[in-house]
């Protein structure tokens, strides 16, 4: 099967709106957030904006990186 | 000292009412003393949903108003020793009852009943409000849909804002046909991203439909969703029990044809 299963969307669009009725934030505003807080980190710790992935939870905000993979 | 507990979704529509009857009557058969609660002031369902709508006297807003005493408004269903339904006002809405009344009702209650069963109506307004008021736990109801598992986020994050933690998810009406598919979000899908512990995963299943039609829960019944709902009771009352294999579920024909299919 080529199309993409249903689910993959339903679950990246479901990730962007709890994301952002979490945060109350427009859903663009998440993108924003994940570029500035890059900028922000990338001053003090080796990044790429690759390996950079901010979850927003209900309680917190999980910010994870994966470093040198030696 | 009994136990309130809320049975709440956010959207409606995603099986309420029918899980609020099912584990209310699954509970009552453990010899746990239950009173299930309709919280929906002016769209009164549990009843019906219940078989028990013939027997209405007096109502919710009755007791709390001071217009009767609780014990004549409550009705006892007799297929079920131990069940007691307090139904819900037609004609009132919701402004008729405050948050701090209910919470005055449930400590009450908590004397007399094992387990309280508050079936919240959907959204977020009032009547949200007031069925949460004396909550201790609350059951979220979700479907594998983006607005139901959505919906779902928002009701528990308003949960924990009123200190209502200990809060566990029944995902409703799966279809594991087209789970296999990639056509529906799986129990490990919702549960990932709601990330808050599982108490039930139920089944679609024609039963449920038939049930309501009649106004008979189908927990005892030998059908999927009756054995998954008494796996909820069973969980609600501290056993462990391990997840049904919904699998478990299909019939041979299509068991059959997955069997071709791999080869």
């Amino acid at each position: 099967m080529l199309r993409k299963s249903s689910v993959a969307v339903a679950k990246s669009r479901l990730r962007t709106l709890v994301t952002s009725d979490r945060v109350s934030c427009a859903p663009g505003d998440y993108d924003n957030l994940c570029r500035e807080l890059y900028a922000a980190l990338s001053k003090y710790l080796e990044l790429t904006e690759d390996n950079l992935k901010v979850d927003i939870c209900r309680t917190h905000i999980l910010i994870t990186f994966a470093g040198d993979e030696t | 000292m009994g136990e309130v507990i809320v049975i709440t979704s956010g959207k409606g529509g995603v099986g309420k009412t029918t899980t609020t009857a099912n584990i209310g009557a699954g509970l009552s058969q453990f010899e746990k003393k239950v009173i299930v609660i309709d919280t929906d002031l002016g769209l009164r369902n549990l009843d019906v949903v219940m078989g028990l709508e013939n027997q209405i006297v007096y109502n919710l807003v009755d007791v709390v108003e001071g217009t009767c005493r609780l014990k004549q408004a409550l009705i006892r269903d007799k297929r079920y020793e131990n069940l007691y339904l307090l139904p819900s006002a037609q004609t009132k809405d919701k402004s008729a009852i405050s948050p701090g009344q209910m919470k005055k009702l449930t400590s009450e209650l908590k004397e007399e009943f094992d387990y309280i069963l508050l079936d919240c109506p959907a959204g977020i307004e009032q009547g949200f409000q007031n069925a949460i008021a004396g909550a201790d736990r609350a059951i979220i109801v979700t479907t594998p849909e983006v607005s139901a598992i959505r919906d779902a986020d928002r009701i528990i994050s308003l949960l924990e804002s009123h200190q209502v933690k200990d809060n566990a998810l029944i995902i409703n009406r799966i279809r594991m046909d087209m789970v296999r598919k990639g056509d529906m979000m799986s129990v490990d899908d919702v549960t990932e991203i709601l990330s808050i512990p599982l108490i039930g995963a139920i089944p679609d299943d024609e039963q449920v439909v038939i049930g309501t039609n009649q106004g008979e829960p189908v927990i005892g019944m030998d059908c999927n969703a009756g054995k998954a709902y008494l796996n909820i009771c069973k969980r609600i009352m501290g056993t462990e029990v391990p997840f049904m294999d919904l699998n478990s579920t299909r019939g041979f024909f299509s068991k059959l044809s997955d069997a071709f299919r791999k080869g």
